[in-house]
């Protein structure tokens, strides 16, 4: 009986894995095909195993600097969001006054405000700054939009911490600054990977803003390198679109594995219990 | 040891603050502004009160985007919470490649939405598709649905696109949820006797709480102001029978009523907020303020 | 006390790095540059063109040592040009032009500028003319048509040489052409922008045809219901909506007209499958790049009468405009660029790359094999030629004009029905 039940759920594990990655094998497949090749003809699952389609995609679409710029601003934003967001999820989590709350709550609520009623303001203010095509800009464009919700893990994980070790810190003679960056910043790990996998895909490919705020062609970043490049070169041609989309998705993919086991422990410990 | 006085430490949220204020908060109060007047982004804008307030409930279009929005969220908000916990509770057990098959399940939801909408159309697009071609082979094309047959079937798919992509995420916070339960617990309540049905219900769904309700949040929020997955997959047609309020709020702000664009925004905002302070009441736990 | 400085330096210093980010660093897109050269940009959601701009672009910039033009593009350039006109920093020069943002003193008056008009075809200067004032705000270097391309081999194998010019005979055909068990027009639906142009070339046609383009410009500005008629259950549009019902009730056009994609259009159509489809001139490029070899059998006509006092009608309109910002600081380095991209060399080099006639007079560029170029030539000359209407009710585009389509076609609207809500549609837009 517990055998049956055992297979059953192996079996079921095995087909969510397959309807979850069936998407990612036709794109792979797609992106091997050569340019004469139907895909509807022949062996559907069996690529032509060519990767002309990647050097052509690659040359032509401008991928290259597009993932340097994506790279930069994903790490400007990050450094932003878990600096400043953890910074704030402290002093949220261990002083409860009336500022802090505040502030807190009316992060919380603004959230569910749909940012695009932002927009004309934000682009005005946005050259006001000279942040038009430059990569702190959208950095921090994309940084204030995941703030909250990485406020919001922080401050949970930072309510659950024992006060105990900061406390024998201070004892020791540790500043409270320096035992936050001592002490309390290296605890807050598993959350910090945490709030880095949940955010960074999202402004590495961050397309709703980057229209606005990258205008330069040598500033784009990944989504719109992409979007010119399939209206401008790729059209019915299904197997570039493949091939310059699987390379956009490799680097995002070799982070993702790197972090996976962080996250898991990251959320275990820290926004759950916010 | 709460230190009395006010020390420094106790302002650390202030940078995090100031950044949110300067790109949030400040084009935020302009962007609010704006909803009590008549601006076409063109030109200069003439103060109308509440008069886009009352518009909205005399717009056939909107109202009936307010349906659509409304009814997706329904379908995805409660599929993605039962579908991500049903995910969880097959991935908490201990089977080899685990830490694979948790990569497939999340994997859907690091992909740009540009791309997936792509994929998408490429499977299911109706007599072309992939899947349509798969059942050409098999003669069963008759089957293939036209999921753009009718209101019903449109929705329905988009839900379940919706969920392919999203339930990983959902996932991975139950299954942190799941995890954080102790062992001790399953484990006294076997020795008195406890079946697996009534370990789920005793033990698993009380202690899961937290996860609940950050998941019931954070899926009202995502599936009401949903844009990408109808823009890449319908673009809100045919016609504009899918068309969500995010995707009205930005044809009209793109358009030439940015005035009533932020009204129709300050309005979704409020369809976001009752359900979202509905369910936090409902799942409000000892702690919690 | 010591410890309480180094942690507010430290503060201090995260905090600059909040605010003190934002000086400094921000490379300016406008205005003079760092080496004194004037610094122009040039906006364009012109994807397709990107490239042999930028090569004209570059000789530009190294012709002269003043000027440096960059040039930006985006594909959702609608949407940008709008924030940008909204927060008031409009590029120099672009290739967006919308009628609100000409009423709304957006762009420079071109009308001094002699040098081009004098080279313009006629035509193409009254169509680049706003007739609300008369003036010109753009100058379009390139004409484009648009009409029915048709595969010539499957049209005479149901034993046609020559396309209909009425709707009946058009409709026989296409049932001959079916009867072969080949898709007779094919309509990518589930692009809406496809079938607003439906729109523009076959129901605005008739009211161009009737009234001549500028005057059915005048009209639609001034929403002339006498003329305009959308509404009318026997009205130009009411009937559009009813063939176009009939054609899909008698599977006369694609099954999944509102789930195909361009691409599939391109594709069925260089594989045979499908006899024709409406598109413009710029459609050829794609389709010889699908299939090199199928120029020779491609044909042009003109979309068929469909109306009692109506003639077939061909689009014979202006194609890529240049603007230039009513605001730009450097009007006069606009202008000189303007003039170097006008030069014939670079425009026969443009017309070429694009695969679209030049407006002016003096290009002779080879935008397409001789056997379309001749074809295109003979329809225009041999049907009534329509313009491209800007001339719409702001906040009602072509993709909307096209959603209604979708409707129609999905059943949710009657053909009057459809007729009644385009007209409440046009009408909610006019101020």
């Amino acid at each position: 009986m517990r055998h049956v039940w055992k297979t059953l759920r192996m079996l079921l594990i095995v087909c969510i894995c397959f309807i979850s990655l069936v998407p990612f094998y036709i794109l792979l497949v797609l992106s091997l095909n050569s340019p004469s090749r139907n895909f509807y003809e022949g062996n559907m699952f069996v690529p032509d195993f060519s990767l002309a389609n990647y050097r052509e995609g690659w040359e032509k679409a401008s991928i290259g600097r597009a993932m340097i710029n994506s790279g930069w601003i994903t790490i400007i934003a990050l450094l932003i969001i878990v600096v400043f967001g953890a910074m704030a999820g402290y002093a949220i989590g261990r002083y409860r006054n009336k500022f802090n709350l505040i502030g807190y709550y009316i992060m919380i609520g603004c959230m569910m405000i749909p940012a695009i009623i932002i927009t004309v303001p934000l682009y005005s203010l946005m050259i006001k700054l000279h942040a038009i095509n430059t990569l702190w800009g959208m950095g921090c464009v994309c940084a204030v939009s995941a703030l909250p919700q990485a406020i919001f893990i922080f401050t949970g994980f930072v309510r659950q911490l024992p006060v105990e070790i900061e406390e024998a810190a201070i004892i020791d003679g540790c500043s409270k600054w320096k035992c936050f960056w001592k002490i309390v910043f290296p605890l807050l790990k598993p959350s910090i990977s945490a709030v880095i996998i949940l955010n960074g895909f999202g402004i590495w490919n961050n397309y709703a803003q980057a229209v606005f705020f990258l205008q330069d062609p040598k500033m784009h970043n990944v989504p719109l390198a992409l979007s010119v490049y399939f209206q401008q070169f790729a059209g019915a041609h299904w197997n570039l679109m493949a091939a310059t989309a699987v390379i956009a998705i490799i680097p995002v993919l070799v982070v993702f594995l790197i972090f996976q086991k962080n996250l898991m422990s990251g959320l275990t410990d820290g926004a759950v219990k916010g | 040891m709460r230190s009395k006085k006010i020390g420094l430490h106790t302002f650390m949220a202030v940078p995090a603050f100031v950044l949110y204020g300067l790109f949030f908060i400040y084009p935020l109060c302009k962007g609010i502004g704006m909803s009590f007047t008549n601006w076409d982004g063109l030109h200069p804008a003439q103060f109308v009160g509440l008069q886009n307030f009352l518009d909205f409930f005399h717009d056939k279009r909107a109202l009936h985007d307010v349906i659509t929005t409304v009814v997706f969220a329904a379908g995805s908000a409660t599929l993605l919470n039962v579908v991500g916990l049903i995910y969880a509770l097959l991935m908490n057990s201990k089977f080899k490649g685990k830490s694979f098959a948790r990569m497939c399940i999340y994997m859907p939801a690091i992909i740009s939405p540009l791309i997936m909408g792509y994929i998408w159309y490429l499977l299911l697009q109706p007599q072309r598709g992939f899947v349509y071609h798969m059942m050409l082979r098999m003669g069963k094309e008759a089957m293939f649905p036209n999921w753009l047959g009718s209101f019903g079937s449109v929705m329905l798919t988009l839900v379940l696109v919706n969920v392919w992509q999203y339930a990983g995420m959902t996932m991975v916070v139950y299954l942190a949820g799941l995890q954080s339960i102790p062992v001790e617990l399953y484990e006294s309540a076997k020795i008195d006797g406890a079946n697996g049905r009534q370990c789920f219900k005793y033990v698993t769904m009380p202690l899961l709480g937290t996860s609940i309700r950050i998941n019931i949040v954070t899926n009202i929020i995502g599936s009401l102001s949903v844009f990408d997955i109808i823009m890449s997959l319908t673009g809100g047609g045919p016609g504009y029978q899918t068309e969500s309020l995010s995707i009205y709020i930005m044809r009209m702000c793109y358009g030439s009523k940015t005035g009533y664009s932020t009204a129709v925004a300050m309005i979704l905002f409020i369809i976001i907020l009752v359900p979202v302070l509905i369910s936090m009441r409902l799942t409000r736990q000892k702690g919690d303020d | 006390m010591k410890k309480h400085i180094k942690g507010l330096v430290s503060l201090a210093l995260c905090g600059a790095m909040a605010t003190g980010m934002f000086t400094g660093c921000g490379a300016s897109a406008k205005g003079k540059g760092s080496n004194g050269k004037v610094e122009l940009t040039l906006f364009t959601g012109k994807i397709e063109t990107i490239d042999s701009m930028n090569d004209i672009i570059d000789d530009f910039n190294a012709s002269q040592d003043r000027i440096k033009v960059t040039q930006e593009y985006q594909k959702d350039a609608s949407s940008v040009i709008k924030v940008k006109f909204a927060a008031n920093e409009a590029p120099d020069i672009m290739t967006t032009y919308e009628q609100e943002y000409a009423d709304s003193g957006k762009y420079m008056d071109l009308s001094g500028q002699k040098q081009w008009w004098d080279r313009l075809n006629p035509e193409m200067k009254d169509m680049c003319t706003d007739v609300g004032t008369g003036k010109q705000y753009r100058v379009c270097t390139n004409t484009t048509n648009a009409g029915f391309f048709y595969n010539k081999e499957i049209l005479k194998s149901v034993g046609y040489d020559k396309f209909p010019e009425t709707y009946d005979e058009f409709h026989d055909m296409l049932t001959k052409i079916k009867d072969k068990g080949i898709t007779p027009w094919f309509i990518f639906g589930s692009e809406a922008w496809h079938l607003g142009h439906l729109i523009e070339f076959i129901p605005h046609g008739y009211i161009k045809q009737k009234y001549g383009t500028i005057d059915a410009k005048k009209a639609m500005l001034d929403n002339d219901k006498d003329k305009l008629q959308y509404g009318d259950p026997n009205g130009a549009m009411a009937t559009f909506a009813k063939n176009l019902v009939q054609l899909k009730d008698e599977g006369l056009i694609n099954k999944d007209v509102l789930t195909a994609t361009s691409d599939n259009c391109v594709q069925d159509f260089v594989n045979g499958k499908t006899a024709m489809l409406s598109n413009g001139m710029w459609v050829l490029s794609s389709l010889q790049e699908a299939d090199p070899k199928i120029a020779s059998k491609i044909g042009f006509a003109a979309y068929p009468s469909y109306m009692e006092d109506m003639k077939p009608v061909v689009l014979n309109a202006e194609d890529s405009g240049y603007c230039i910002s009513a605001n730009t600081k450097h009007k006069k380095e606009c202008i000189e660029f303007l003039n170097y991209l006008f030069k014939a060399k670079n425009q026969k080099k443009y017309c070429e790359a694009a695969g679209s006639p030049s407006a002016f007079k003096d290009v002779d560029a080879k935008w397409a094999p001789e056997n379309i170029v001749k074809q295109v030539k003979d329809v225009t000359e041999n049907s009534v030629n329509i313009g491209y209407t800007n001339e719409k009710p702001a906040g009602f585009s072509g993709d909307d004009a096209g959603r209604l389509v979708q409707n129609l076609l999905d059943g949710q609207y009657s053909p009057e029905k459809f007729a009644k809500e385009y007209e409440d549609a046009w009408n909610a837009g006019i101020k």
